[in-house]
């Protein structure tokens, strides 16, 4: 344990003030740069999300490039990509809790808040998705003048229920998480933001009677999450596995989806690790021994997930139906889009594969190329298994070809601003550190000698 | 008159509220900018009453869960699919994810309810134990015999305040 | 506590399944089809489909609830076409009905599948799910030029912007033919109720009727030896059934299976006992021999006479 203490802190130990103050001062001061890139993410999101979806409502959704074939397309692949983003924060901090993984301490709040953020951005694609956005409300179950209720048979109503609870329980999850940190910024502030937070940490005094229920409900909300961070993924694979589409129709998407998911996941944890350390100075505290755990962990995870890619691609070959095994040559060579599958399977399997070279996990900046590529083949495979399945169904009569329009370009970029202004508002709310859970990793205050 | 005594090391604190404890003095907490491990044991804090709130949320959950499924398709039978009325598989995985929703809001609640927040209102609290301060706090008779056990275990400053 | 138990067991079953008050069904002889494309326009002007134009049309955004897919055997100069309507099948187990999760599409008491176009929020899933490729979405409010809308169907909805659309069998002219019915306290006769597609074929290559009356024209074709439904082995139980084609193979050979497997089909089709088959024995009517078929006209005078 101490020698995991020493490793942890790449420039030696802070002492337990100097955390208050390096993470507290990250969150109050704030420089111009901050509000140039917030108005800037901010602008984007407006311009490339928020205007073409206007314009969308407006004409309908014609104003994307779906046709009769692909009648699902880059919406709904963002949204898995979105879903699969939120997959690492709350699991990996939810399951490095309950097995005391000290290390976990000072990145699980961004991870955690990189969760919350990439599920708001994908529940924005599910009406960014429909066609009739202003009754979206009626797959939530509520009594109503209709009677009617929503269809509990359908893997829709499955994601409806399994991405509600599982943006309650990781906001409940965060939130909680950061209490006696608001307590912390608010005995440090003044004035407005003092109150603001005195009402934000609830009268958190840390007494030991609260510490004690904090205790027990976060672990309580830990074990409660991890099940259900896996069920949302595998619930998302149902929407396509539930399908007789070839090329969806598949068992192993559950499996697949929640590996692929956790995968982007922590690479999208590697990324913004990054920019934490670069931009707001937590450099003391993210340091070499969790970049080397996370990528580790990006290793595992691609060759899990190569390993899926092999089964799934083998099946379609060895199952002998005709359906099946040219909805695979059709992904894989003969379609439109047989570079994008090979680009993700350079990025997604044979990329990670130099992350042997403990000289390269430790590289803070070739660590963030590696994770940008992983989650930009990420994003691909999620396209490519939508745009190259639905176009060639059964009848070939009917088949077509799918390809984004211009709106659904610029939805998609500015689904990236979205999260970025959100993430950037949070660096300002929450310390993006946790402050008492580093102090736990510190060396104790002690008089005696520790014994253990 | 609330005794206020401020300690730079976890164990001088527990070893005072240990002290306290054994002396039979009332009233006694223990402020801290971490959780500490001996403090259960040195204030005498048993298992927490939050996993009978996580329980019963659990079970209401899984029982309200499954009964809305239920209760709605055979409301109004809208037959889909060729599937029965009551589809268990599912309703199961409807059922599983509403355990975990008011498993999950019950055990908030149940975080409410046993660590006795919110409190707005002013309370008996230094700022110095949220950064790197152990206080511990001595309210109503106890306080005059606390002091000197205070002052023994290493208390750097003891203060006292009116109660509020 | 009896009570309970059937209950229980009454929601373990279906909904109306094992007991459609019609059970409407559509038999389309491939022999009799010339591709004349009479059904499509048909179709077309009975349920207010909009005409979206070229340039949606390239985009592979027509709304044809019923069109006629081309299939060319051989190769040229040995080849022939093969026409086959394909309109949404008002499959029996049907992919689509699960996954809506607003009930926008659910089977309705005649055995078919309807579609609500109100309570529809356009997730376009079965669509997706559909293995035919029948369902079409409104990408657009569609819009109608000046006199044009003066012959738009009163009976029908016209469908705004997000919403999900397919065959519906002609629904109106089923609820008119069963009311008509209900006020002279009998069934719809055979032949009473008949699809604009139906009605419009030149060569009666469309046979329309109630499959729980075993006499109905339709019931007959059924039990032709040529029937099959489209993509069986995914079992949709599809409501519209069709007759194979069965012509001479081509010289080329490119389908010499297609009398040898006649018998094979027939046998596996008991075997499985289609849908098309519950509730009445399929042998029970009169054997037809190839190639005859009741000519709907008579059919439907011995029933109504």
């Amino acid at each position: 344990m101490s020698a995991t203490r020493e490793l942890m802190f790449d420039h030696g130990q802070p002492s337990y003030s100097e955390v208050n103050n390096d993470v507290i001062n990250a969150l109050t001061t704030t420089t111009w740069r901050y509000w140039v890139t917030l108005v800037i993410s901010a602008g984007t999101a407006l311009l490339f999300f928020v205007a073409p979806w206007i314009y969308q409502i407006i004409v309908g959704v014609g104003a994307a490039g779906m046709n009769r074939n692909a009648m699902w397309g880059t919406y709904l692949s963002n949204f898995i990509f979105w879903i699969g983003l939120s997959h690492s924060g709350t699991l990996l901090s939810a399951v490095l809790h309950i097995t005391q993984s000290d290390w976990r301490k000072s990145i699980y709040r961004s991870a955690e808040a990189m969760t919350l953020f990439s599920l708001m951005t994908a529940a924005m694609f599910v009406m960014v998705h429909v066609g009739r956005v202003w009754f979206v409300h009626w797959t939530f179950p509520f009594p109503n003048p209709m009677e009617l209720w929503p269809n509990f048979r359908s893997p829709l109503m499955f994601d409806v229920m399994a991405i509600l609870t599982y943006l309650t329980a990781s906001s409940v999850f965060i939130y909680m998480g950061s209490l006696p940190d608001f307590a912390a910024v608010r005995d440090r502030s003044t004035g407005l933001r003092r109150r603001i937070y005195a009402v934000m940490c609830f009268g958190w005094r840390g007494t030991a009677h609260e510490w004690h229920t904090l205790g027990w409900a976060y672990t309580f909300f830990a074990v409660l999450v991890i099940p259900l961070a896996v069920s949302v993924h595998s619930i998302v694979s149902w929407d396509f596995a539930m399908s007789t589409v070839p090329g969806l129709h598949h068992t192993i998407f559950a499996p697949y989806f929640v590996c692929g998911a956790i995968y982007s996941g922590t690479a999208g944890i590697v990324t913004v690790m990054w920019m934490l350390r670069k931009f707001m100075g937590f450099g003391r505290y993210i340091g070499q021994l969790h970049i080397d755990n996370l990528s580790k962990l990006l290793l595992v995870l691609s060759l899990i997930w190569t390993y899926i890619n092999i089964c799934e691609n083998f099946s379609g070959w060895y199952s002998g139906t005709s359906f099946e095994y040219e909805a695979i040559l059709y992904r894989v060579w003969e379609g439109p889009f047989w570079w994008l599958y090979w680009e993700m399977i350079l990025f997604c399997a044979v990329v990670p594969l130099v992350l042997f070279s403990r000289r390269i996990r430790t590289n803070w900046n070739v660590m963030l190329v590696i994770s940008i590529l992983i989650n930009i083949g990420m994003l691909t495979e999620r396209f490519v298994i939508v745009a190259s399945s639905l176009p060639r169904k059964f009848l070939p009569d009917v088949f077509g070809t799918y390809f984004p329009s211009l709106v659904e370009i610029s939805i998609t970029v500015g689904s990236f601003a979205i999260f970025t202004t959100l993430f950037l508002l949070f660096v300002k709310i929450f310390p993006a550190v946790s402050i008492y859970e580093v102090k736990e990793t510190l060396n104790p205050l002690r008089k005696r000698e520790a014994h253990t | 008159m609330t005794l206020l005594a401020s300690f730079a090391h976890e164990d001088a604190a527990l070893d005072a509220a240990r002290a306290l404890r054994e002396k039979g003095v009332a009233g006694v907490d223990l402020y801290s900018p971490i959780p500490l491990h001996g403090a259960e044991e040195a204030l005498g804090l048993g298992k927490s009453l939050v996993r009978v709130f996580t329980l019963l949320g659990g079970i209401l959950g899984a029982i309200g869960g499954f009964t809305l499924c239920v209760w709605t398709a055979t409301r109004f039978i809208l037959p889909t699919a060729g599937r029965p009325v009551i589809t268990l598989p599912p309703y199961l995985l409807i059922t599983y994810e509403s355990t975990i929703l008011l498993g999950t809001l019950m055990t908030l609640l149940g975080f409410f309810v046993v660590a006795r927040l919110p409190a707005w209102r002013d309370r008996t609290y230094r700022a110095s134990s949220n950064v790197d301060r152990f206080v511990i706090s001595v309210a109503g008779p106890g306080a005059a015999e606390a002091e000197d056990i205070l002052r023994a275990a290493g208390a750097e400053s003891i203060e006292r305040e009116s109660a509020s | 506590m009896s009570t309970i138990r059937d209950k229980l067991r009454e929601y373990r079953t279906a909904g109306y399944y094992t007991e459609f008050e019609y059970h409407w069904t559509m038999a389309v002889d491939l022999d009799r089809c010339t591709g004349c494309e009479a059904c499509v326009v048909a179709c077309q002007a009975e349920n207010n489909l909009p005409i979206v134009g070229e340039k949606l049309m390239r985009q592979g955004r027509e709304m044809k609830w019923l069109r006629i897919e081309r299939y060319w055997d051989g190769e040229y100069p040995n080849a022939r076409l093969n026409f086959i309507p394909m309109l949404c099948q008002h499959c029996d187990e049907a992919p689509c009905e699960i996954a809506c999760p607003v009930f926008a599409t659910y089977h309705n008491q005649d055995g078919l599948n309807a579609q609500v176009y109100n309570r529809c929020i356009g997730t376009r899933t079965c669509a997706v799910y559909c293995p035919y490729e029948v369902r079409f979405f409104n990408w657009f409010t569609y819009t109608w030029d000046e006199p044009l809308e003066q012959q738009l169907n009163p009976d029908v909805t016209v469908r705004e912007k997000g919403v999900m659309e397919k065959c519906t069998f002609c629904v109106q002219r089923i609820n008119r033919a069963k009311d008509l019915a209900r006020d002279e306290d009998r069934r719809v006769a055979d032949g009473e109720a008949q699809p604009a597609c139906a009605q419009a074929c030149p060569t009666d290559a469309i046979v329309f009727g109630d499959r729980n009356d075993p006499e109905s024209a339709v019931s007959r074709k059924l039990e032709d030896p040529r029937a099959y439904s489209v993509l069986e082995e995914l079992n949709t139980h599809p409501s519209v059934v069709y007759l194979k084609n069965a012509r001479k193979p081509l010289a080329g050979g490119a389908d010499d299976d297609h009398h040898g497997d006649e018998s094979d089909s027939r046998a596996s089709r008991e075997g499985a006992r289609p849908t098309w088959e519950r509730g009445h024995d399929p042998r029970s009517g009169p054997a037809l021999r190839e190639g005859e078929t009741p000519s709907l006209q008579t059919q439907q005078a011995d029933t109504v006479a």
